[in-house]
């Protein structure tokens, strides 16, 4: 898809903390770097509507996403830094056929592709399972199987491997990078960004860097440094 | 309704099912179970203003028809709006709606703290206590045949310990406000 | 979280939704017209049955049985000794009556099938505009998902409060409950909108 940013700024309650970014993103991996509080969150928030531009406006394959935030949100999905917030529903498998509810699928079909879906991820086994007892690694998992069910075009994903332990974040990392989808990865994990196309830095709510990842990071350590 | 609201009034329907499992507050020995649940109606109310309030009390009641054991005492099931106490349980919707609008009608972030936290109170009483009862009374009366007068007396019992909650509340609403103000200004 | 519903396959376990919410709304409206003691006692025995039909155990009985049998009694004991015997008599007959009733409805009615009979009564709301039918379905299934993150945050609380050596009261466990719950608002509501749940 083609995110295009022309001159978008944000500002909560009077600070900026976006400030404005004119940018044309097409490629099929994006990473998003910066220090704590640099507006990382804020810039990809706006992608899907749910941050608005206080100046400026964000077209999404040419729909302006202001205008229109459902059908953008239909083909862009979004998994938040802290997945607890996102299942909605109390069991696994329920909260993953939500994301379905509205697509007018029979009942069967639904319950079908849930299944598909959680063996894809190899959770299989989640399905029965309560969210709000389920580990860290096993949460980002059931936000993902979500997500992914309703077939989004494009996914973007906030820290997916914060909080995870190593053989966790591979299983996400692979999972991730085995999606024929385009993404956008926000992450401090920078080993994530692996192959990636392009890598966005921010810093103090400016876009600071904008590469190939070798670069960009390099970048990134100076300015941490 | 804003997708915020849905999620306010769910998560406070939430705290008042809770306040229904921690230990009752028990004083007087007549049946209508004495718990904090009431106390989490007035909040409901103070906190969330009126509209946001009303939400809640009705997911409780809701949740309890379709047969969650999520009331005081364990109670749930159609069975809840059959009784004779069905009155108090009803009744919560119309004190959530009164003391947020209350609430919302008689406090400004302008006041002194001690202005609010009277104000909370006056709200919880009314809405909380007064409407409450007249409800509940009501219905009891109607449902044994007691007669409204002696169902009034015999409720008498409560009210101590109903004005006790009005204070918690009272107290509760004005320090929530502080920390997370998300009660609706009516001018 | 547990339910009151009780698996099972006698008549009434089979019978729909609809009919039993509707026959327990006759029923209540019909108990309030007799006035024949005799007649009550004999509808008292048929609900008993109906009661019994459902083939809960007995303990299983009891336990829902009692809290509000309880109340039943001591309001209609008053009744008696402060109006008169017969008027006593008539509410105890009617009331329990209903109790044994809705006790058989509730256990042998799924909550996922009571829902839809709430969701199709709210379909002429909305029509009229006051709410989406949808809603409420989504509402329910939030409050039961927090019940158990609020009790957890609830222990925590308390355990934060003894091991900084404070006695846990109600007033200092309510405040910050309320507020570290009511904060999570503004993502949920985010995701919710982010995933297009409701459209
Ligand atoms: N709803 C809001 N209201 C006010 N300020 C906000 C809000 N959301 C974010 N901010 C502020 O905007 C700035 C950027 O926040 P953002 O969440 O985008 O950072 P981030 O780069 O994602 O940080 P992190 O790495 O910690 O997740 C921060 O200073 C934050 O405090
Ligand atoms: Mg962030």
């Amino acid at each position: 898809m083609d995110i295009r940013f022309e001159d978008a700024e944000v500002r909560f309650a009077g600070r900026t903390v976006l400030l404005p970014v004119r940018l044309d993103l097409t490629e099929r991996r994006i990473g998003i770097i910066g220090l704590n509080g640099s507006g990382k969150t804020t810039f990809a928030r706006l992608i899907n509507g749910l941050v608005r531009p206080s100046k400026g406006r964000i077209l999404v394959d040419g729909l302006d996403v202001t205008a229109e935030p459902d059908a953008v949100r239909r083909q862009v999905g979004y998994i938040f830094q802290n997945p607890q917030n996102q299942i909605i529903l109390p069991i696994v498998r329920d909260d993953i056929a939500l994301g379905l509810k509205n697509s007018r699928l029979p009942k069967g079909e639904i319950e079908f592709r849930v299944q598909a879906m959680l063996e894809r991820l190899s959770i299989g086994e989640l399905g029965g399972r309560r969210a709000h007892e389920l580990s860290g690694g096993e949460l980002q998992l059931a936000a993902l199987a979500a997500i992914l069910v309703t077939e989004p075009r494009l996914l973007i994903l906030d820290e997916p491997t914060n909080q995870l332990d190593l053989r966790n974040r591979n299983r996400v990392l692979q999972t991730i990078t085995s999606l024929p989808q385009q993404l956008i990865v926000i992450t401090h994990d920078l080993g994530l960004l692996d192959g990636f196309d392009r890598v966005l830095l921010f810093d103090q709510g400016r876009l600071v860097g904008d590469g190939v990842p070798a670069d960009v990071i390099a970048q990134y350590e100076a300015l941490a440094a | 309704m804003a997708t915020k609201d849905i999620v306010l009034a769910a998560l406070f329907a939430a705290i008042i099912i809770l306040l229904g499992i921690v230990p009752a507050i028990s004083l007087g020995f007549i049946p209508v179970p004495v718990t904090a649940q009431s106390l989490g109606v007035m909040l409901a109310g103070a906190v969330l203003g009126a509209k946001r309030g009303v939400m809640a009390t009705l997911l409780v009641m809701l949740i309890a028809a379709i047969g969650m054991p999520i009331l005081a005492g364990g109670r749930g099931g159609i069975g809840v709006f059959m009784a004779p106490t069905t009155g108090y349980l009803i009744g919560w919707a119309f004190a959530a709606a009164v003391t947020g609008y209350l609430a919302e009608r008689l406090i400004t972030p302008e006041q002194t703290g001690l202005t609010q936290i009277v104000y909370f109170f006056i709200a919880s009483v009314i809405g909380g206590i007064v409407v409450l009862y007249a409800l509940g009374i009501t219905w009891v009366a109607f449902f044994t045949g007691i007669g409204l007068s002696k169902a009034f007396l015999g409720s008498l019992i409560f009210i101590p310990g109903d004005i006790l909650k009005a204070g918690i509340a009272a107290l509760a609403g004005r320090a929530v406000m502080v920390g997370y103000p998300l009660l609706p200004q009516r001018a | 979280m547990k339910t009151l519903y009780a698996e099972g396959d006698s008549i009434l376990h089979r019978a729909s939704a609809r009919s039993k919410l509707v026959g327990l709304l006759l029923a209540g409206i019909l108990t309030f017209l007799v006035t024949s003691i005799p007649l009550l006692i004999g509808l008292l025995v048929a609900s008993a049955l109906l009661l019994l039909s459902t083939r809960l155990g007995l303990k299983d009985l009891l336990r829902r049985l009692v809290p509000l049998a309880v109340t039943i009694s001591i309001l209609c004991g008053l009744t008696m000794l402060l109006q008169t015997v017969e008027t006593g008599i008539i509410s105890l007959l009617r009331l329990t009556l209903l109790l044994l009733v809705s006790t058989a409805v509730t256990a042998t009615t799924a909550i996922s099938d009571v829902m839809d009979e709430i969701t199709a009564a709210a379909t002429p709301l909305e029509r009229l505009g006051l709410l989406r039918a949808a809603d409420i379905g989504l509402a329910i299934g939030l409050v039961i998902r927090f019940v158990p993150e609020v009790a957890e945050r609830y222990e925590v609380l308390r355990d934060a409060h003894t091991a900084r050596g404070i006695r846990p009261k109600t007033l200092s466990l309510l405040v910050p409950l309320i507020i570290l719950t009511l904060r999570d608002a503004d993502e949920i509501a985010a995701a919710i909108d982010a995933r297009g749940v409701r459209r």
